[in-house]
C-alpha cells in the first residue's frame, strides 16, 4: 500500500529512475523563472492588472515541486466550471458545492462563462494561441469583475490556463493582441495571482473535508489516476508534499484519500494517461478502450486489487468508466467504479449517492462499492426516482444553488 | 460576417493561406510559432519520450521521430508527418514531464496540428469530420460536450447503460440540483452576451474565417446561429 513511500516493486521501475534522476534533477537544477514574480513586475509597471488573492478568500499555503510556495483560496471563488463534467458527470460540479455549502464557503456559479475551449484545441486545432488566450482573459475577467476568485474545476482548463498565464507574461506581443482583443469586448487584460484547481482546494480542505465522514472506508482500495494536464503540463506549479510518496509524486487526490481514512494501493502504471487522448475519444475509440483497459483498469484491478479508481479530471473519468463494458468482447470482465475524489469524499461524508453526487451516470457498477461503504443506495435510488415524477408532474427542482440575479453583462 | 485583416504571423496563421501547402513554407510556420523556441531545446535522441508514449504502444509514431524529423530540417519529411502520423498523439504531454531537455514533442505536435489545419491539409478534412458536433458546439456556445450528445447510436461500444443517459434527459437534468445545469443542449446555460462576446474572440483571431474555408457546410450553420444571437443580444441592448 502506498502511503508515506513508494512500493517496492514500482521504485524499481524506469519511471521511478526517470522520476528522480531525470524530471526533478533537470527542473530543479534548471529553474524556470517564478511566472509569479514576473507578473508581479508587469503589475507594478501598469502593464497588467492581476486578480489577487485576498484575505476574503482565506488562502492556505503549499509547497509546489520546485519548494515554492502556492496560495489555494478557499473562500469566495468564482466557479469556472467544466463542459465534460457539467454535460457528462454532473455529481463532480455538485459534489463540490454540496461541500462548499456543509462548511460554509462563498461562491459564484453563474452563465458567463464559457469552456477553455483547450480540448476542442487538443483534439482538432481549430484554434490558435490568440482565441486560447483571449477565451482565458475573458473568463478571468469576468470573475475579476464580481470579486470573486476563479476556481478551475477541469485538468485541460487548469493545465491551458497555467500555459496561458506563462506566454501572456513572456510575450508583450501576446498580451496586446489579447489586451486588443479585450478592449473589442469590453473587458480588460487581467491574470490570476494563482491558477487554482479544485483538487488543490480539495487538498488543502482535506482535514475539514475528513472531519464530515460518516461512513468507514477503512476497508476500500482506492487506485488513484492522477490527470495528465494537472500534473505533467506546467509541472512545477504541482503541489507536492513529503508525507504523500517520499513528495515524488503529485499529493492532491491521494492526501485526500488517506485523511479520509481510505487504502490507497500503488500500481505500476499510475504515470500513464487515461487513453482520452482529446481526439481519439471520439475518432480513434479503438485506442482509447484498449489503453484504458491494458494500461489502467487491468493493472487498478488485477495489480492492485483495487475497489474504486479515483480520478481528479474530467476526461479520465469518462474514458476509464465507460470503456470498461466493451473490454467483454475479448474476456476482459472488469467492473471497477470510476468516480472523482471530490465524489468519493462527498459519498464517505453522508451526501446522497443519486440526488447529489449523482452516481446514477457513471456506467461501470458502483452498486458493491457503495455496499462495502455501508450506504444504502436503494433508498436513495427510490427516492430519486420518485422525485423525477414529481419533477415531471409539474415541481420546482430542488436547488443546491441558485445564482444571484444577473445583472447584464 | 466580417473578415480579419490584420494577421500577427508568430501569434497565428492567416486564414486567407488555406491552400499554401508548399513544404518549405509550412515547415517555416512551425518554426517561426512564437511556442517553437519553448517547445524544442536541442535533441540527444534518447527516446526517453517514446519509451512513455501511449501512443508509441499502439500505432506507428514515435515522439523522438516528429522532433529529429522537424530538427533535421527535411521539410518534405515534415510535410508528409503533418498529413496522419502527428495526430495518433494523445497530447498528454508525458514526453514532455520526462525530457532532458525539457522538450515538449507534445507542444511541438500541436503546432504541426494548427499549421496543418490552418493551411487546410488533405488529411484534415478526413480528420475533422467526426469532429463537426464538438465544434458546432465550441464555435456556437464555447462548450465543447453537452448532455445531448452521449446518444447509443454514437457511443455503442459504451454498453447498455447508455441509453439511460439518453431518454427522458430534460428530466434528469432537471433533477440535478444546480441551477445552471438543469440544461440539454449546453453543459450548463451559458448567457447570449457571453457567447456575443465569444464570436467577437472567434472574428477577430480568424477562426470564424477558418471554418469557413475548411467546412463551409458547418460555416454556414455556425454563421445563422451567430447572426440570430448578435440579433437578439442588440436588439435588448
Amino acid at each position: 500500500m502506498a502511503t508515506n513511500s513508494i512500493d517496492r516493486n514500482i521504485k524499481t521501475s524506469g519511471w521511478e529512475f526517470v522520476t528522480k534522476t531525470v524530471d526533478k534533477r533537470a527542473l530543479i537544477k534548471n529553474q524556470k523563472p517564478d511566472p509569479r514574480e514576473e507578473l508581479a513586475e508587469l503589475e507594478a509597471r501598469g502593464e497588467v492588472k492581476v486578480i489577487h488573492i485576498t484575505e476574503e478568500n482565506q488562502p492556505i499555503t503549499v509547497e509546489t515541486l520546485l519548494g515554492r510556495t502556492k496560495r489555494i483560496p478557499t473562500n469566495k471563488l468564482w466557479h469556472h466550471k467544466s463542459c465534460g463534467q457539467c454535460g457528462n458527470i454532473p455529481g463532480y460540479p455538485t459534489s463540490i458545492m454540496w461541500f462548499m455549502n456543509k462548511m460554509g464557503l462563498e461562491y459564484l456559479d453563474e452563465t458567463h462563462q464559457t469552456s477553455c475551449t483547450a480540448w476542442n484545441y487538443h483534439g482538432s486545432g481549430t484554434s490558435n494561441l490568440v482565441a486560447l488566450a483571449s477565451v482565458a482573459v475573458r473568463n478571468w475577467h469576468r470573475a475579476y469583475e464580481t470579486g470573486y476568485f476563479p476556481l478551475i474545476h477541469c485538468g485541460t482548463s487548469f493545465g491551458n490556463y497555467k500555459e496561458m498565464r506563462n506566454l501572456l507574461i513572456e510575450h508583450k506581443d501576446l498580451r496586446d493582441e489579447v489586451r486588443r482583443i479585450m478592449h473589442k469586448v469590453g473587458r480588460e487584460l487581467v491574470i490570476p495571482e494563482e491558477i487554482v484547481h479544485y483538487s488543490e482546494w480539495l487538498h488543502v480542505l482535506r482535514d475539514r473535508v475528513a472531519a464530515m465522514r460518516i461512513h468507514d472506508v477503512s476497508n476500500i482500495v482506492t487506485t488513484v489516476h492522477p490527470a495528465c494536464h494537472v500534473w505533467k503540463l506546467i509541472p512545477e506549479d504541482v503541489i507536492y508534499d513529503p508525507n504523500i510518496y517520499g513528495g515524488e509524486r503529485p499529493a492532491p487526490t491521494t492526501a485526500i484519500l488517506l485523511a479520509l481514512g481510505a487504502q490507497v494501493a500503488d500500481y505500476s502504471t499510475w504515470y500513464d494517461c487515461c487513453g482520452f487522448g482529446f481526439r481519439h475519444i471520439l475518432t480513434e475509440r479503438e485506442f482509447s478502450r484498449s489503453f484504458s483497459l491494458e494500461r489502467k483498469i487491468k493493472v487498478m484491478v488485477e495489480e492492485a486489487h483495487s475497489d474504486v479508481a479515483i480520478t481528479q479530471d474530467t476526461g479520465c473519468t469518462t474514458t476509464l468508466d465507460k470503456n470498461q463494458w466493451i473490454g467483454k468482447a475479448h474476456g476482459y470482465n472488469y467492473d471497477l467504479p470510476v468516480m472523482a475524489d471530490v465524489q468519493f469524499a462527498a459519498l464517505a461524508a453522508g451526501a446522497d449517492p443519486y440526488k447529489v453526487v449523482q452516481i446514477q451516470w457513471h456506467t461501470s457498477g458502483w452498486q458493491k462499492l457503495l455496499d462495502k461503504m455501508g450506504i444504502d443506495w436503494q433508498s436513495s435510488k427510490a427516492a430519486y426516482e420518485a422525485y423525477l415524477e414529481e419533477l415531471r408532474a409539474g415541481k420546482e427542482p430542488e436547488q443546491l444553488y441558485i445564482p444571484p440575479v444577473e445583472q447584464p453583462v | 460576417m466580417s473578415h480579419d485583416n490584420d494577421t500577427v504571423t508568430h501569434l497565428r496563421l492567416d486564414p486567407d493561406d488555406v491552400g499554401q501547402q508548399d513544404a518549405q513554407s509550412l515547415l517555416e510556420a512551425i518554426q517561426s510559432d512564437l511556442r517553437y523556441e519553448e517547445v524544442i531545446h536541442g535533441c540527444l535522441n534518447c527516446g526517453v519520450c517514446s519509451g512513455s508514449c501511449p501512443s508509441h504502444r499502439f500505432f506507428d509514431y514515435s515522439p523522438r521521430i516528429v522532433v529529429q524529423t522537424v530538427l533535421s530540417g527535411d521539410a518534405e519529411a515534415v510535410k508528409a508527418m503533418m498529413d496522419e502520423y502527428i495526430w495518433a498523439c494523445a497530447q498528454c504531454y508525458t514526453c514532455a514531464m520526462r525530457c532532458p531537455f525539457h522538450n515538449s514533442p507534445g507542444g511541438l505536435v500541436m503546432i504541426m496540428r494548427e499549421v496543418a489545419v490552418w493551411r487546410g491539409m488533405e488529411a484534415v478534412h478526413r480528420l475533422l469530420k467526426p469532429y463537426g458536433r464538438v465544434l458546432l458546439k465550441v464555435l456556437s456556445i464555447g462548450n465543447q460536450l453537452t448532455p445531448d450528445m452521449i446518444q447509443p447510436d454514437f457511443f455503442p461500444d459504451w454498453g447498455p447503460k447508455i441509453p439511460w443517459s439518453s431518454t427522458d434527459l430534460a428530466i434528469k437534468r432537471k433533477a440535478i440540483p444546480v441551477y445552471t445545469l438543469q440544461v440539454t443542449t449546453s453543459a450548463w446555460r451559458v448567457s447570449p452576451e457571453t457567447s456575443y462576446e465569444l464570436y467577437s474572440i472567434y472574428e477577430e483571431t480568424g477562426v470564424f474565417r477558418l471554418i469557413e474555408e475548411i467546412d463551409p457546410n458547418l460555416y454556414e450553420v455556425v454563421a445563422d446561429m451567430v447572426e440570430d444571437l448578435r440579433d437578439m443580444v442588440e436588439s435588448s441592448r
